[in-house]
This record gives structure tokens, C-alpha cells and sequence, in this order.
């Protein structure tokens, strides 16, 4: 139905099923670019009581469709065709997808700190949850290794070990004692295998667990002790992750066939887009993507062409609330919110959240709560990626995030927040970036629709990655380092159409924005004070050039790392009111 | 736009399939009558292994130790049992540490299954079976009263339904907790008192059923020994209407209280069922609709949590709330608030 992308433009709708909700959004080429056009939503029904997620896919393809105006739906089914003429269907389906239950894995490897670290991370990269870790450090006696392993019947079971030149011996006796436990759980419940170790141990491995279970083999992700690889595995994982949920999930399988392999779990397809931008961006400094689901929060991390991701599976704005709460005391989410709310409404408004997480804030202060939760989410989910993050990096504040030149934020809750400086102030207060960062909102919830689509049209992903389909919110510039309180720590000068511009002191404290229109370039001159950091070394300056304008123009957020918000609620709100002035233009 | 359901129903045929996670044994006949503590499958999923290195017993290496092993997959042993030994006087020998069966046999290592706790599948449902999956489960089918609720605290049990005062917003107190009520599964508004929990689980009661419980009372809910509910979530709020009319209707019956953890994929809430009898046969609920003009609604979320009404309008995408927020959204008469205007996200049918 797809066959081969044309070699002229073509005209896409990219389905994509999360948990809440499904999307399907239409692409199509105007005046000689690719522009995203319109999108329709409907509730995701994978899920009871319909059990079957094409429901859901077809009322947001109908929405679609009375949108647009176009017939993508007939009654022999999804009018998508290479041969399609304008007007009529479409040329080509990507879908992505990220409902369902976290897979449960168990995760084998020889020493903690190098290859179950590294299997870990692996693992942690996809829709998985790991329900048990073994390794040669494992105290326990072989015999409750089995027990535990029978007990949790997982779904998969990932074993690494061993440089290509280094360990057999060992990861064979882990395999071993696998082996021993498989036997012993029915063979319809028997988990699959993926074996990423020593790549010598290949035909022993097959040989010892091939008869008992289906085993996937793919190259070391350790195959030295100073390099980890985990995009082969990475990308065999997510088949896996395939196989197993289309078990489980009644429609996935047939979605898939009607994307003819054009299919992927969203978070891959996040980390293709960060990925590739990385790779426009001067090495170290590196690109960052984060999309906030309602059960799940993707980090996605590339300096130069090398991708690191984190999926933290029921971590999210729906069900993944609770995963929040177990790691949250109150004080971490209300120190966020400009309203003087009991402790108990914050509380019931966040633990009724997972009951229903469809439901919308619909009060003031209810998305004053649901914003606090957002930037906790993410504080957590990037404080769990801080150990992915290469150690070769900038940090211009150690304990931080490294320097990122752009980041990219996707997500309902911070995309569609009512204010624009909402939106940035998430991003801001939950992230903390360090260095000189351009912010961009994916405020049409695209990025996983331009990850599935570049493998059929990679002009497409390219044009609407560069369209205003993504909003550039601004360049901020986050000094870090010991600054006291209201004193300067920055001048920046503006050079605009070769003209320049009063120098602008910064002081410590707060938020200021320097107007720059969207669209407009600038050169920026940027002096940090001693003991300063922008980025290029404590106390030292120089030339940002060609920064583009966005909503907010320039941000300078002079506020510290990390941001300081009082405990008391009437400096509290002050601050927290002064900083959304600043960037409202109050 | 598709319309998530909560099922109250004055009269329901119920289908629960009831499945192992691994192969076992039905316990159950095509037509049998279970109540929902009645084990309707088995299976061993809490076995304990010991593992005994025979190549190390014997000093061998473990390829040769093979046929040294008198013991095959499958066979059960008693404690002090040879298990695998070399001929000859003084001979090398392993025997077993305890009475169990050989589980498994690989390079020179046995593992021994010294205990097979079965567990237990319960109905958790009332009914008549009506199907069999050899080997895993059974359908129960039951013909009843049904209120699905929104949490539940994974237990579950029988008992006869008794209503603590006379109103949907009724606070349980402790005072009002005394033997008497033994045996019954309680319904009330709400509570935000952790003595009233305690006090009722050591009386005890069966159940308990609440409109809402205060939020900073869930960790003790979670460790009670009994199945406590909640129809309409956490905070303060009452019962919703039609699920006090329909227990009001059946107090003193008897009824199954299904504290079952939610779980979407598989459509599992916590409920309340009431068997009736002599009422024919029903049909079978009805699946996902729209959202559409007269429609009965509960809202779930916002100041109106709770309330049930009827939608009267039903608004565009870009239809503005208080929050800032543009949504879908409907006008929805409520019995007490009047006419209000919510999204439809904070919507559900009542089915």
C-alpha cells in the first residue's frame, strides 16, 4: 500500500496510539514544501471495554478527515496508496505507538557497574520495566535466583556479558542457571530471550536456550569495557517490544500490517528526530528531547549523531501520576503553585488524576496543579537520565545537565498550557538548563509522526522540522555559578542587522527577556562576571552568533542552579509571579 | 467523541472470565455454582527449588557426572534419598537434603522442588460457569445488580449490604462502628477517620463501601484485611445518586464485594454485585457510544465530581474553560448544581 516513496512529494497521514489518546495527522506538500495541515484526536481504545486500539484509530482518522475535507476512510478500508491522486487519500501511513502495559524484564549480566549497567540501560531505552537484575555479585543462593525468576514471569529476559574478547565462562554459568528457571515455567508463558553479550558466545548461548525458548541475538553493547552500543540491540529491542504487545493489545497487530513496517514505538521514534538534529549542533554541546505522555516520560539525548534514552515507564501525567507521587513529597510539587491551596486539594486532585486520566484541569487551580506535577515529572525523569548523559559533555555546573543547544518538548500538558509563558516556564523550572539553549515547543504533539515518516520520506521530516509546526520559544542564556543575590553577572550586547545595541546588564535574580522577534537573527556579545559560567568557562565571554528570535525573544534566567522558590507562600508566589511577568512582558 | 462507561445497572448479565497466568488445573464443571471464594483453578506458582552440584558432590567434572546421576526429571525422592552416587565402598554420594521432586537436571547441577505452595484462583465473582479454558480458567456468568467503582484495595468478599445512615454524603464515623454490624459489608459517603478503618476491621466487617475516602487515609485503606471500594475517588464526595438508589434498593442483601485493582488493558475495576434471582435473562452490557444530546452522565472530575446529570448541548473543540484550557465540551443539567459547562475528557456515561 505504501510501496516505495515517489520520487515527487507525497501526501502522508501519521497515526500514532498513546494511552490516552490517539492522533492522526496529515502531511502533505504546499508550494513545494512539506507543511503539516491538520490532526484529529480521539480517545485511545486499547483498553476496555472496546479491546481493540483500531477503534480509536478510526474515529481520529474521521476526525481527520471532516477536518480536512479530504476521503482518507471507504469501505474497503484506509484510502492510502502510492498511486493516490490529490485530493483523494493519502500516499503513505506512518504510525507510532506507546499504550500498553510496560513490558516486564529481567535483566542478566556479569558485573553491576559495566555490563548489567549497560543492559539496564538498554532495556530502560524501551516501553520495559525491569522486575529483576542478576548478575555474579548476586548474593543469593543459585536456587532462589531460579525461584525469583519463575515467580515475576516476565516477558523478556535481556543477558549481557562479556567484551567480545573477555568473559565466557561466567556468562554461560548465568545462562545456566536461566536455563535451569525457563525449563521450569510452561512454555506458552516462557519468556522470550535477547542475548547482547560477548558476541563469541553466539552458537553456545542458541545452543543452551535455543530448545527451551525463542532467542533473539543482536551485537555486544559492550563489546570493549570503555564503549557502549546499544542502537543494534536498541532497535531489535523495540521488534521485540512489537512481538510481545501485539499479543497482548487486540488491534496492534493489524495496525502494523497497515503501515506496512512503517511502525514504531514513539520514544524510537523521538530519539530518531533528537538524533538527527544532534548532528547539526557543534559537538559537545548536545540536543535534548522530552516527551511528557500520560504513562510514560521519554528523555532522549544526543551530542553528535550518538543517542542515549531513557523511557521511565509509569512515570507520566495519567496513570504515571502515581509513579510521581511514590517519589515526591508535597513540598517538590507546591512550591510550584502561585495559590494558596490546602494541602488535602492538591492531594485528592492528584491522586484522583490516575483514576481518571483522560480528565482536564478545568479551574485556575487545577492546572496550577497539574503544571507543578508536570515540572516534577520531569525533574525526576532527568534527574534518572543524568547517569546517560556522556561524561565528555559541558557542564558548566557539575550535578547538572549538560550544555544542550536546543531542547525539544512534547507532551499535551506543557504544549497545550492556555499561556505560551506557562508553557516556557515548565520547560525552565523542570529541565534547570545550563549554557545557551534554544527552546522549542512541539506544540502540535508532531514529533513522533516526523520520526515515523523520515524512513518513507526523509525530506518530509527534514521541511516540517524546520516549519512553524515547531515553535521556537526563544534562546535562553542560564548562568551558573556562585552569584550573590541582585548582584551583576552578565552583560550582553545585541548586534542586529549590523547594528548594535546598548549593553544590557544582568543581575542576579529573576528573569528578563531582551526582545528578539520570531523569525529575526542576531549576533549576541555575552561577559559573564567572574565565577560565571555561560558555558564557555567560568568568567569567560565571547560571540553567539546567529541566534534566531522566538515568542520570548532572548531569556536571560538569572535565577541560580538550581532554582531557589521560598518556603513561605507569600515570597513564593512573588517570585512565581514575577518570573511569568517577566517573560508576559508585564 | 467515544465515551468512556461506568456501569450501574439495576439488572446485568456479568461475564467474568477467570484465567491462570500459567497452565494449572480447573477445579470446575460446565454449570457449577461458585461464590467468589470458591477456587476455581490451581496452579504452582510458589515452588521453592534447592540446587545441589552433583559434579562437586563427586568430584567430577560436570560432563562426566551424568551418568552418575540415579535420578531422572520428574521423580520424587525422599529426604536422605541417593540422588547420584559413584559405585564402590566409601563412594562419593549426593543424597537429597529433602523430600521434594527432581525439577530439573543440567551440567551436573539438580534442582530439587521442595515445596509446591499452590495458588489458588478464586471466582471473585458469583455466578455459574459457562465456559472452561482447560488447563488455565473458566467463565462465570451472573445475573445481577452491578456497580463498577473507580478504586479498590484488591480484596475481596461476601456479606449481606448494610447502608450507615440515610444519605449518599454520610460521614462514617467510629461511633458508629459496633458488632452489630459484624458481617456486613458497609456503604456510606465518605470517611476521614483511620479509627472508623480500623475499628470496622476489628469488629469485622466484610466490606466497605464508600462514595470517597480522604486521600491521606489510603495507605492504611490499602493495608486493611477487608475489600474496601470507592465509587467516586478521593477527597470529599458523595456517593453518586444512581449507586445509592440501586444500594438502598438491595440493602440487606446479599452481595459480592470485588475490590479489584483497575486495569484498563484488561477492563478490570472494582464492583459490587448483587445475584438476583427469577428476573430472566438480561442482555449483556452495552460496549463503548458517544458522547450525545440526553445522554446520562456522571462527572468525574472538578467541583462537581460526582454528580450525574443529562448533557442538554454539546460544544466545539474550542470551547474556552476557566483553566484557560479550550476543549469539547458539553452543558450537562445536574440534579443539584444546575446547568454547567465541562469538557467532555470529565465526562463519562452511565451505563
Amino acid at each position: 500500500m505504501n510501496g516505495q516513496k515517489a520520487a515527487q512529494s507525497l501526501s502522508l497521514v501519521a497515526i500514532d496510539v498513546g494511552s490516552v489518546n490517539t492522533r492522526a495527522q496529515f502531511f502533505d506538500s504546499v508550494e513545494g514544501r512539506y507543511r503539516f495541515l491538520a490532526a484529529g484526536e480521539a480517545p485511545s481504545t486499547v483498553g476496555a471495554p472496546v479491546y481493540d486500539l483500531n477503534a480509536g484509530v478510526l474515529a481520529a482518522l474521521e476526525q481527520l478527515q471532516e477536518i480536512t475535507g479530504r476521503s482518507l476512510l471507504a469501505e474497503q478500508g484506509l484510502l492510502i496508496s502510492p498511486t493516490n491522486e490529490n485530493g483523494i487519500g493519502a500516499n503513505a501511513l506512518a504510525t507510532t505507538f506507546s499504550c500498553g502495559p510496560a513490558l516486564k524484564v529481567i535483566t542478566v549480566g556479569l558485573l553491576e557497574g559495566v555490563s548489567l549497567h549497560s543492559v539496564n540501560n538498554l532495556v530502560n531505552s524501551g516501553y520495559c520495566q525491569v522486575v529483576e537484575s542478576l548478575s555474579l555479585s548476586d548474593r543469593r543462593q543459585p536456587e532462589n535466583i531460579i525461584d525469583a525468576i519463575c515467580l515475576t514471569l516476565p516477558d523478556l529476559v535481556v543477558v549481557g556479558g562479556g567484551t567480545n574478547r573477555g568473559a565466557s565462562r561466567s556468562v554461560i554459568r548465568l545462562a545456566n542457571y536461566l536455563a535451569l528457571a525457563l525449563t521450569l515455567i510452561p512454555e506458552k508463558q516462557r519468556p522470550e530471550v535477547l542475548f547482547v553479550g560477548n558476541d563469541s558466545l553466539r552458537q553456545e548461548i542458541e545452543n543452551l536456550l535455543g530448545p527451551i525458548t525463542k532467542v533473539h541475538i543482536t551485537a555486544n553493547i559492550r563489546p570493549s569495557l570503555d564503549l557502549e552500543s546499544l542502537g543494534p540491540a536498541a532497535d531489535q529491542l523495540g521488534e521485540i517490544t512489537f512481538s510481545i504487545q501485539a499479543r497482548k493489545l487486540g488491534g496492534l497487530q493489524q495496525l502494523h500490517d497497515l503501515a506496512e513496517g512503517h511502525f514504531l514505538p514513539g520514544a524510537t521514534a523521538l530519539g530518531r528526530v533528537i538524533r538527527f538534529l544532534s548532528t547539526v549542533i557543534d559537538i559537545p554541546k548536545g540536543m535534548l528531547g522530552i516527551d511528557l505522555g500520560a504513562s510514560n516520560t521519554t528523555v532522549a539525548a544526543a551530542f553528535g549523531g550518538e543517542l542515549q534514552m531513557g523511557v521511565y515507564t509509569g512515570l507520566g501525567m495519567g496513570s504515571g501520576i502515581s509513579g510521581m507521587i511514590a517519589e515526591t513529597h508535597l513540598p517538590q510539587i507546591t512550591r510550584w503553585i502561585p495559590i494558596d491551596l490546602e494541602d488535602d486539594f492538591v492531594l485528592d486532585y492528584l491522586y484522583n488524576k490516575p483514576l481518571f486520566a483522560q480528565s482536564l484541569p478545568t479551574s485556575p487551580e487545577e492546572l496550577a496543579i497539574e503544571q507543578a506535577a508536570a515540572r516534577q515529572v520531569i525533574r525526576l525523569a532527568i534527574g534518572k537520565s543524568l547517569s546517560i548523559f556522556p561524561a565528555d559533555a559541558i557542564y558548566p555546573l557539575p550535578g547538572t545537565v549538560p550544555w544542550f543547544d536546543r531542547i525539544l518538548i512534547s507532551g499535551s500538558t506543557v504544549t497545550r498550557a492556555p499561556r505560551l509563558e506557562q508553557s516556557l516556564l515548565m520547560i525552565l523550572d523542570a529541565v534547570q538548563p545550563v549554557g545557551i539553549t534554544t527552546i522549542i515547543l512541539d506544540q502540535n504533539n508532531l514529533v513522533n509522526a516526523v520520526g515515523a515518516s523520515a524512513e518513507i520520506d526523509p525530506m518530509l521530516a527534514v521541511q516540517v522540522l524546520e516549519s512553524n509546526a515547531f515553535m521556537n520559544l526563544g534562546t535562553v542564556i542560564s548562568p551558573a555559578g556562585v552569584m550573590r543575590s541582585g548582584s551583576p553577572i552578565l552583560r550582553i550586547q545585541m548586534v542586529r542587522d549590523g547594528q548594535k545595541e546598548p549593553v544590557v546588564e544582568i543581575k542576579e535574580g529573576g528573569l528578563q527577556v531582551l526582545p528578539l522577534p520570531t523569525g529575526k537573527v542576531a549576533d549576541l556579545y555575552v561577559q559573564p562576571m567572574q565565577n560565571v559560567n555561560i558555558g564557555l568557562g567560568a568568567g569567560r565571554g565571547g560571540w553567539v552568533r546567529r541566534v534566531v528570535g522566538g515568542a520570548f525573544g532572548i531569556v536571560i534566567d538569572a535565577r541560580g542552579r538550581p532554582v531557589q522558590v521560598a518556603s513561605s507562600f507569600n515570597r513564593r508566589q512573588e517570585s512565581l509571579q514575577s518570573w511569568q511577568d517577566a517573560l508576559s512582558g508585564i | 467523541m467515544l465515551a468512556p462507561v461506568t456501569y450501574i445497572q439495576p439488572l446485568a448479565t456479568l461475564r467474568r472470565k477467570r484465567r491462570l497466568p500459567v497452565e494449572g488445573l480447573v477445579l470446575v464443571n460446565l454449570g457449577d455454582l461458585v461464590h467468589c471464594g470458591d477456587a476455581i483453578a490451581r496452579a504452582n506458582l510458589y515452588t521453592k527449588h534447592i540446587m545441589l552440584d552433583a559434579s562437586r558432590a563427586l568430584g567430577l567434572q560436570p560432563e562426566r557426572v551424568e551418568r552418575h546421576i540415579q535420578r531422572s526429571v520428574g521423580e520424587k525422592v525422599d529426604e536422605g534419598a541417593i540422588i547420584a552416587g559413584r559405585r564402590g565402598v566409601g563412594a562419593r554420594q549426593l543424597r537429597a537434603p529433602a523430600s521434594g521432586q527432581i525439577a530439573a537436571i543440567s551440567e551436573g547441577q539438580i534442582l530439587l522442588q521442595v515445596s509446591d505452595e499452590s495458588s489458588l484462583l478464586p471466582a471473585r465473582v458469583p455466578g455459574q460457569v459457562i465456559d472452561i479454558e482447560p488447563g488455565r480458567g473458566a467463565t462465570i456468568e451472573c445475573i445481577c445488580a452491578w456497580v463498577q467503582c473507580v478504586w479498590g484495595n484488591g480484596h475481596f468478599a461476601e456479606g449481606n449490604l448494610q447502608l450507615v445512615g440515610e444519605s449518599a454524603d454520610h460521614v462514617l464515623t467510629a461511633d458508629q462502628i459496633d458488632m452489630s454490624l459484624r458481617g456486613a459489608i458497609l456503604l456510606a459517603g465518605h470517611c476521614h477517620q483511620r479509627q472508623a478503618l480500623e475499628l470496622a476491621g476489628q469488629v469485622p466487617i466484610r466490606g466497605l463501601v464508600l462514595g470517597s475516602l480522604a486521600t491521606r487515609l489510603l495507605p492504611i485503606a490499602e493495608k486493611m484485611a477487608y475489600p474496601i471500594v470507592l465509587t467516586e475517588g478521593f477527597g470529599e464526595i458523595s456517593m453518586n445518586a444512581d449507586a445509592f438508589k440501586l444500594f438502598s434498593n438491595h440493602n440487606g442483601e446479599q452481595a459480592t464485594l470485588n475490590a479489584q485493582k483497575s486495569n484498563p488493558i484488561l477492563g478490570d475495576r472494582p464492583e459490587i454485585i448483587i445475584p438476583l434471582k427469577d428476573v430472566g435473562r438480561p442482555p449483556q452490557p452495552v460496549q463503548m457510544q458517544s458522547f450525545r444530546l440526553g445522554h446520562s452522565v456522571r462527572v468525574i472530575s472538578g467541583a462537581e465530581k460526582g454528580e450525574i446529570g443529562e448533557i442538554t448541548t454539546l460544544l466545539p473543540a474550542s470551547t474556552l474553560f476557566p483553566s484557560g484550557l479550550r476543549a469539547a465540551g458539553a452543558e450537562v443539567a445536574l440534579s443539584k448544581a444546575g446547568e454547567i459547562t465541562i469538557p467532555l475528557a470529565n465526562l463519562e456515561l452511565l451505563g
